[in-house]
């Protein structure tokens, strides 16, 4: 019995100190309580803003009909249509002349429905009993990748049919659907493609949050290991420029994270294509006939996209390293930036960045991090010209950051430069003997 | 005889924020002398090394290396200096060799420099075959040996060695001592180390300054500060200086 009271005494002691050194200690304070109870909050309020943006733009959407019936069911098709969304109607016009004619834009709509010919007369005859018999609408709708809520305005017209059917007779009319993909109708219902390329959607905003994470992780490290042994201190005193030593440390961590990508990248490649494969089989979709993966120019530009910015990821942390004393401390540091790189990842895998209002599309345009992600999808869709304004945008950031390095580097403050958590003021008075 | 100066520092100040570091620091080295600054902790001696190895600005005054100057000719002086901090590290994943060469490079102008500087580095550590192995397993003597070795083996015009014995045992400080004297004779190189430990400083060095709260409170070479201050060891001229004794 004294045994264990003086096993529970001495667990008890260890117990407290440790509570009292971690909670007292700011970094961990910071990480692990306060940026998780902000971040999943933004995130939240993010994504249920995306959910309703998106349900409100499908309510305020406009619907072209290209009515190619000319009997009384497919006015009263049209007619309940109106109730629910604005309608435009265009007779004796075919999809192919629809799209030739630019009829989407014109209208500034996302979708049609085209009600073929013989539509009311399949309709009269199911209702005289032909059960055989039933009419159909097709529907198309442009794929834009834009994420999770896309399906939203195509789903609206699942419960419209249904409310259609209920007025006449069940399963009397059935819908078949069609995606608009560059300009092209391809016979693919894009709910189904917007499922497939979703798990795409997601796979690459978590390969760059990984790979982004891991090798801030390695410069930080790099740099505050050199501190943390002075060997940074002989560095500095050899005959050598100190731009060469930033550049040698960037590009030391930049190999080492590059090849952490590779097989990353790989080993994810073989746990999305488990599944993907198994569901394109079934469903028939070919993205590649289909257009839907980026060029090699596309490849290409997604690439330097990546690359400038794991360049400014580790600039970054590279500076942000100087302001530490250790290695604990220059990865606690790095932590801070990770809730920029976790909440546009987040965000940008379900919902369109266009989607969301001026000022948090602009935020997240800000943020380097959102740009190879932004990329990604715009690869596909073949909207290059939003991928090169990112790589300037995080070129100019990454330059801008590589010369705050280059400075610090070249001057005293390397070594002096401490972060104090309390105020996060700079602090001058530590002594360096 | 003199053989020139080495080193001059001429008001020398260095302020961290409303900490004064360093304040009024003028001493001279002359050429091939064994200098050493001394002083217990938190006196200045290394940021005054550190500004002299141009790692820090001095707030105030001048230091010039071999008559160049610390903040104006820094790239010039840091190819005729070698700097060993105190308690510095070395990379643990390279083996001691791998290390030597890897700092030779920086000086050397060819292969036959460099493999010339890592033997008379390997001679100076005396790590022997241990040099193949990763610097993770040395002990802390060994480390302090290989760095020690690798400040001297590129034979600057100054090396600079911030406590180079600093937390070894009796023998290894003996060793390194030794390594420093030794080298130095061979190659007249100067030397600026600084040191805490008084009585080691006696042995090895030709003239002192030491140094108390950033100012410098007495200078001379060992035994005539002895016989001015009528003490035993530099330890006693220390404690009069300041007035504990």
């Amino acid at each position: 019995m004294r045994r264990w009271l003086a096993l529970l005494k001495g667990f008890r002691n260890i117990f407290v100190k440790e509570l009292k050194e971690l909670m007292r200690d700011p970094k961990i304070l910071l990480g692990m309580i306060i940026v998780p109870l902000i971040m999943f909050p933004v995130l939240g309020g993010i994504m249920s803003f995306s959910m309703q943006t998106a349900q409100e733009q499908a309510q305020k959407a406009s619907v072209l009909v290209l009515n190619n019936d000319d009997g009384d069911f497919s006015a009263i098709l049209i007619s309940n249509l109106s109730t629910t969304v604005k309608v435009f109607v265009e007779n004796a016009t075919s999809p192919e002349e629809a799209l030739s004619r630019n009829l989407l834009s014109h209208y500034n709509s996302t979708q049609f429905i085209e009600i073929p010919s013989g539509f009311s007369i399949n309709m009269s005859e199911h209702l005289a009993g032909n059960k055989s018999v039933k009419a159909s609408v097709k529907i198309y709708s442009v794929f834009s990748g834009s994420g999770m809520f896309e399906d939203l305005s195509s789903s609206m017209f699942d419960y419209f049919i249904e409310g259609f059917n209920r007025q006449f007779q069940p399963n009397i009319v059935y819908s078949e659907r069609s995606s608009i993909i560059k300009g092209e109708i391809k016979n693919v219902d894009p709910r189904m493609l917007s499922t497939l390329m979703l798990s795409q959607a997601i796979a690459m905003p978590i390969t760059i949050m990984i790979l982004l994470t891991y090798s801030m992780q390695i410069a930080a490290t790099s740099v505050a290991m050199e501190k943390e042994e002075k060997t940074l201190e002989t560095l500095l005193t050899l005959p050598i420029d100190r731009f060469a030593v930033l550049m040698g440390k960037l590009a030391g961590s930049i190999f080492v994270a590059g090849i952490g990508a590779v097989t990353y990248m790989i080993g994810f490649n073989f746990y999305m294509g488990s599944f993907t494969s198994s569901f394109s089989a079934g469903a028939n979709v070919d993205l590649v006939s289909l257009g839907l993966v980026p060029s090699l120019f596309g490849y290409l530009l997604l690439g330097i996209s990546l690359f400038v910015t794991l360049l400014s990821a580790l600039a970054l942390a590279v500076i942000l390293s100087a302001f530490a004393e250790d290695v604990r401390g220059a990865q606690s540091l790095v932590g801070y930036v990770y809730p920029f790189l976790f909440i546009p990842s987040f965000v940008l895998m379900y919902v369109n960045i266009e989607s969301l209002p001026f000022a948090l599309k602009m935020a997240l345009y800000a943020v380097p991090f959102s740009h190879p992600i932004i990329a990604s999808r715009a690869v596909v869709m073949g909207d290059y010209w939003t991928v090169a304004f990112g790589i300037i945008y995080v070129t100019f950031f990454t330059l801008a950051i590589m010369y705050a390095a280059s400075r610090l580097f070249a001057t005293e403050k390397i070594l002096t430069l401490k972060l104090k958590f309390r105020g996060l003021r700079k602090n001058k008075k530590e002594p360096v003997e | 005889m003199s053989l020139g100066v080495a080193v001059e520092t001429v008001g020398l100040a260095k302020d961290f924020g409303s900490i004064h570091a360093l304040k009024d620091l003028n001493f001279k080295i002359e050429r091939g002398q064994v200098f050493g600054l001394i002083g217990p902790n938190g006196a200045g001696k290394t940021t005054a090394l550190r500004v002299i190895s141009t790692l820090l600005l001095p707030t105030s005054g001048q230091a010039k290396v071999f008559d160049l100057d610390v903040v104006r000719d820094a790239r010039e002086i840091r190819k005729i200096i070698t700097y060993l901090p105190d308690e510095a590290g070395v990379y643990r994943n390279l083996s001691g060799k791998e290390y030597l060469e890897f700092m030779g490079r920086f000086s050397a102008r060819n292969r036959n420099e460099l493999d010339e500087m890592i033997r008379q580095a390997a001679d100076i550590c005396g790590l022997g075959e241990r040099l193949k192995d990763k610097a993770k397993t040395y002990s802390k003597g060994m480390k302090r040996r290989l760095l020690v070795a690798r400040a001297l083996m590129t034979k600057p015009k100054l090396a600079i060695l911030d406590e180079p014995a600093s937390g070894l045992d009796v023998l290894h400080a003996y060793h390194v001592r030794a390594i420093i004297k030794r080298y130095v004779k061979e190659h007249e190189v100067t030397v600026l180390l600084s040191s805490h430990n008084m009585l080691e400083v006696e042995h090895i060095c030709d003239q002192v300054t030491l140094i108390n709260k950033g100012i410098i409170v007495a200078e001379g070479k060992p035994e005539e500060l002895k016989e001015r201050y009528g003490s035993a060891n530099l330890e006693e001229v220390f404690a009069k200086v300041v007035g504990f004794a």
